[in-house]
């Protein structure tokens, strides 16, 4: 059985061991659900007011804050516990994983779901359909492409800043306090365009952990915002291009990661 | 890294206000400086006021040590309420000091002009924890009855950062909104005491919102006793 077709059958079984929980499940989808509806409705308020922010209207702050959760739902759903990691090493769970005879990597991808990530697929599609009539926006056949493509690039990004940062506990037993810093960058990346924040954090942003590749990048280019003299315009492209990276820089610290391994002992 | 959080969140609210107000100055009836005064005391007062009995609670019911805490000669309403003071003097102590020095050396947070402020900012600070907590306390108590209130707790964090004004002043509010949360008890945790500081709410007005305050944390304490005394009936001890 090859990895994929593995991969798809534990999840199914992670996705049934889920849905025994009934009345957790709904309760947790109406409170994700409120929870973004609160956010929305918040910078709905404050651009009101204004009319804009930093030149980013409502319905286009809707349009860059859907497309960050659109990324983070597929993240949330199927690698929401790869932050887990650090507990499946101190615990000795993680040896279960080596010794059966498939790819340790899809054993803990497979390991579990999130079924919250449901709740935010609902509400990144209705924010995004309603950003699209109201803005009115008439994309190419190519730009529909990208728009895939970002949405795909965005999960990645946001599995293997996750994966790389989990990967520190292999060295140090712990990574909490890491993760916790990259969910952190991501919350402040989610809500506002990056071009309201100063040149430090635009930097630490764009190039070191490239959170705003999730979003606000793509969302330049997909609500015809990019600037064609700005020397920064290709930016707005670079998403699929960063997530690959990424992917093959993840894949190298995972693989040395595990050659590292002594188990815990569980 | 707690202390990095604060940061980071006082630098997207400073910039954000910076922002709105470079575009179009006068549109809030605050200046800038009071209006990133009121962003950045929000975060400071969540720090102080993390202090949710709920998880305690609810941690006891599923882990069934519940019965510990009932068999203690000690009222549980009281001990809760003994248990979320010592945290916040701890929150106080340990984050909100230099929380308050970032705010006040890289955002310049105002101090509070004068006396008068400072005492009436304290006092309904307090108060505001007397209300927090009774929430806190009333949705610990629902634990009983649904054992887990992990869900339920995204929507509440959500609701309160929402209708207590902690992110955004209520006086942004369109009118419905605003009547809306002027009616529920979450006004009286951040919106009074930082509407006190800065001075939007002064005078006579002050004095009023603190007798708001103390209405809310009187009539939320005796409905928790009440709540309490029901749910202690039907509670079910797992594995006990």
């Amino acid at each position: 059985m090859d990895g994929v077709t593995l991969y798809f059958r534990l999840i199914r079984v992670a996705v049934q061991a889920r849905l025994q929980y009934r009345a957790d499940f709904f309760t947790g989808i109406i409170g994700v659900i409120v929870m973004n509806t609160v956010t929305v409705t918040l910078i709905g308020i404050m651009v009101s007011r204004f009319k804009h922010l930093n030149g980013w209207t409502l319905w286009e702050m809707v349009f860059l804050y859907c497309l960050w959760l659109m990324g983070h739902s597929l993240y949330s759903f199927f690698f929401w516990h790869i932050r887990a990691l650090e507990d499946y090493l101190v615990e000795g769970t993680f040896d279960q994983f080596l010794m059966r005879p498939a790819s340790p990597f899809i054993m803990f991808l497979a390991r579990e779901v999130q079924y919250l990530g449901v709740a935010d697929i609902i509400f990144a599609v209705t924010g995004l359909s309603l950003a699209f009539r109201n803005l009115h926006l008439q994309w190419t056949g190519i730009q529909w492409l990208f728009f895939g493509l970002a949405v795909i690039a965005g999960t990645l990004i946001e599995t293997t800043l996750a994966l790389i940062f989990a990967c520190i506990s292999f060295w140090t037993g712990r990574s909490r306090r890491a993760s916790q810093l990259l969910m952190r960058l991501n919350v402040m990346v989610q809500y506002y365009p990056v071009d309201i924040f100063g040149y430090t954090f635009r930097l630490i942003v764009t190039g070191l952990i490239p959170v705003a590749f999730m979003n606000y990048y793509p969302a330049l280019m997909l609500l015809d915002k990019l600037d064609p003299h700005s020397p920064w315009a290709w930016l707005g492209y670079m998403s699929p291009v960063v997530a690959l990276t990424l992917v093959i820089i993840s894949s190298i610290i995972w693989h040395l990661a595990l050659r590292r391994y002594s188990s815990a002992g569980g | 890294m707690r202390l990095f959080w604060v940061y980071l969140l006082m630098y997207s609210v400073y910039w954000v206000w910076k922002t709105l107000y470079t575009q179009s100055p006068g549109a809030f009836g605050v200046s800038l400086k009071q209006m990133v005064t009121y962003a950045i005391l929000g975060i400071f007062l969540d720090i102080i006021l993390d202090v949710g009995p709920e998880w305690y609670i609810a941690n006891q019911v599923r882990t069934g040590a519940i019965d510990t805490d009932l068999m203690k000669p000690l009222d549980f309403h009281f001990h809760m309420l003994a248990r979320s003071a010592g945290e916040m003097l701890f929150g106080l102590g340990i984050l909100a000091l230099p929380a308050f020095a970032i705010g006040y050396f890289v955002f310049g947070l105002q101090p509070p002009g004068d006396m008068t402020t400072s005492v009436l900012f304290a006092v309904s600070v307090l108060l505001g924890f007397f209300v927090f907590f009774h929430i806190g306390f009333l949705l610990g108590a629902l634990t009983v009855v649904t054992l887990d209130i992990r869900s339920i707790a995204w929507a509440y964090y959500a609701l309160i950062s929402f209708f207590s004004g902690q992110m955004v002043p209520l006086w942004l509010f369109p009118d419905l909104l605003r009547k809306i949360s002027e009616l529920l008890p979450f006004q009286a945790i951040y919106y009074i005491p930082m509407s006190i500081y800065i001075k939007t709410v002064n005078g006579k007005d002050a004095l009023q919102a603190l007798g708001l305050q103390v209405f809310w944390a009187i009539f939320l304490a005796f409905v928790s006793r009440w709540v309490w005394g029901r749910v202690h009936a039907r509670l079910t001890v797992q594995g006990g």
